[in-house]
């Protein structure tokens, strides 16, 4: 479903990602991990079209997508919820919400759409005329994942849904996201944290430098040891 | 059922219900009761109306402060000016005009429509290049563009006259037609900022990244209130032009900017309502203030305040509500439906 070869985004000289491959297949949920500064929010932007590739190839259903223009990518299914949980702070959850569904034309379905997806995320039901900023950092992540699957996407990309989340938290959002996974909901899920990825990935990418380190299925991976060394670059690694 | 219906049209209509018969009322009120003078202030506050809102539409929805927006209105003031003034002096005076404008005159409806188009044209092309930037550099680059418009028409000698002012327009503008047209503008601001546009360019002011990524152009979201805005401070000038009969490039220059934006952000720079009541506040100050410094008689003897006490107050009122009431007097709010109507609590746009 979406091909990326040879990825390559620079800012001025700093190189952020270097001929980067990667690959989500239909219904999949793929998981790009590695430590602060391996180039993953770079990752996502680039092919959500919010920065422009040096180099290399992005392909969303066989058709190249590299460098358009944000707003036409996310007609054509690419949604993202971007790191940090940006929502509309001084707008309503209601609104917030009528944002997402801005780029849909089928009235009729956007209305069962978003009954459905205010039955995964209750919260937002109960706060639906009050001010997104005034959310909580749990209940903003749950907007802005809301907000994005407002748009009909075939394949959702999320940026550190855990970031400065509390466990019990992290856990509801996960829950939410297994549930789309398993209604056939494509994913591609970055993540600094290790902890959380092998509750849902199909198949994992550790990223360092700029570079994939290491790529494999999430059962390879159960052990843990080599997606360890993958991503603390222990001596040895050959390809690091 | 369909007392439910009624209400929520109701309370949608509300805030715009209000400020119109506020307006109204003060209208009917000064038509009635008032001397020429208080006709003529009440005149000159809703014509500030139409430029404050007119601002809003465009800083209110999208976050960005335009120093820039009183270059339209003296767009559209000249156009006006060229269109309907001193039939027998224009053809001496200003030799530079083009036939149809020099030897032409024309009617006021039509002149009015031609003016305010001219102002959105230009804001149109203007904004092709500057909706580009954002922040401080989108402000600047108004003022800059505010600086070209003033330069232009204060050396264009065979065109506008130069520095000098042109007199001899119609002045068609009353109590009445000052109101129509604040009713006008709010009604247009209150339209764009409810509908999908509207929505949109605040989903942009609030957070670029979460926009672009819900599919919204930063660039035609500003663009589109940048030029609608335009248009309707457009019409403050050609009210303004037609309410004193003269017009002067320093008329919309760097004055009018700084009051109208003082009157913004007094009331409230994301709110409609904010931009009415701070047009409102400032002009009933600015009242007060005109008659003290013409002074007043205190049991036998004449007291008044020196000349620029209204400008050192005005400006330590902005520098008050900046440091404590940073959103203004409205904040963030429109007027809301009240309970005992059926109104809702709580929420917010």
């Amino acid at each position: 479903m979406l091909e990326i070869s040879d990825l390559t985004v620079r800012y001025g000289k700093l190189t952020a990602l270097d001929q980067v491959g990667i690959r989500v297949g239909q219904g999949e949920a793929v998981f790009v991990v590695g430590p602060n500064g391996a180039g993953k929010s770079t990752l996502l932007k680039t092919v959500a079209g919010l920065l422009r590739p040096a180099r290399g190839r992005i392909d969303f259903d066989g058709q190249p997508v590299g460098g358009g223009a944000p707003e036409r990518l996310c007609r054509q299914g690419l949604a993202l919820v971007p790191e940090g949980r940006h929502i509309f702070r001084t707008l309503s959850v209601e609104e917030n919400l009528l944002v997402g569904m801005m780029i849909r034309r089928d009235r009729a379905a956007v209305k069962d759409d978003l009954e459905r997806i205010l039955g995964l995320f209750p919260i937002l039901r109960d706060r639906f005329r009050g001010v997104a900023g005034n959310l909580s950092g749990g209940e903003q992540q749950q907007l802005a994942i809301a907000r994005a699957l407002l748009q009909r996407p075939r394949l959702l990309m999320i940026d550190e849904p855990s970031l400065g989340l509390a466990p019990l938290v992290i856990d509801q959002v996960y829950a939410s996201l297994r549930a789309l996974n398993a209604d056939g909901l494509t994913l591609l899920v970055v993540e600094q944290s290790t902890a959380r990825v092998l509750d849902l990935a199909t198949r994992v990418y550790v990223l360092r430098s700029g570079k994939v380190v290491l790529a494999d299925t999430a059962e390879a991976l159960a052990t843990g040891v080599a997606m360890e060394e993958a991503y603390f670059g222990y001596a040895g690694q050959a390809n690091g | 059922m369909q007392e439910r219906g009624m209400i929520a049209v109701l309370e949608k209509a509300w805030p715009v219900l209000v400020l119109v018969l506020g307006l109204l009322l003060a209208v009917v009120l000064a038509d009635a009761y008032g001397s020429v003078l208080m006709k003529r202030t009440v005149t000159d506050a809703l014509i500030k109306i139409v430029i404050v809102v007119g601002l809003y539409i465009f800083i209110g929805n999208t976050g960005i402060v335009s120093f820039g927006h009183i270059g339209f209105a003296g767009i559209a003031a000249y156009f006006a000016t060229w269109m309907t003034c001193c039939a027998m002096m224009k053809p001496i005076t200003m030799t530079g005009l083009p036939d149809f404008l020099r030897l032409e005159t024309y009617s006021l409806w039509f002149t009015a429509l031609v003016a305010v188009t001219a102002a959105g044209l230009v804001a149109l092309i203007i904004g092709l290049v500057l909706m580009r930037l954002s922040g401080l550099a989108a402000s600047i680059s108004t003022l800059a563009a505010l600086f070209i418009f003033h330069a232009v028409y204060a050396n264009w000698d065979n065109v506008t006259m130069g520095r000098a002012s042109i007199v001899g327009i119609p002045t068609y503008v009353t109590l009445w037609v000052g109101l129509g047209g604040a009713v006008l503008a709010i009604v247009v601001a209150y339209l764009y900022q409810i509908s999908a546009f509207g929505l949109a360019a605040r989903a942009a002011r609030d957070d670029e990244v979460a926009a672009q990524a819900s599919g919204i152009s930063l660039y035609w979201n500003r663009l589109i209130p940048f030029v609608l805005s335009g248009m309707v401070v457009g019409l403050g000038g050609v009210l303004q032009v037609h309410f004193m009969g003269t017009i002067s490039v320093n008329a919309f220059y760097l004055n009018l900017t700084f009051i109208t934006l003082a009157m913004l952000v007094v009331g409230g720079m994301r709110s409609l309502g904010g931009a009415v009541v701070g047009v409102v506040v400032l002009s009933s100050i600015a009242d007060v203030f005109r008659r003290l410094e013409a002074g007043v008689d205190l049991a036998g003897t004449r007291l008044s305040t020196p000349t620029g006490t209204q400008e050192m107050f005005l400006a330590a009122l902005m520098l008050l509500i900046l440091i404590f009431r940073k959103d203004g007097l409205m904040g963030r709010r429109e007027l809301r439906l009240p309970r005992l109507l059926g109104g809702r609590a709580a929420g917010a746009r």
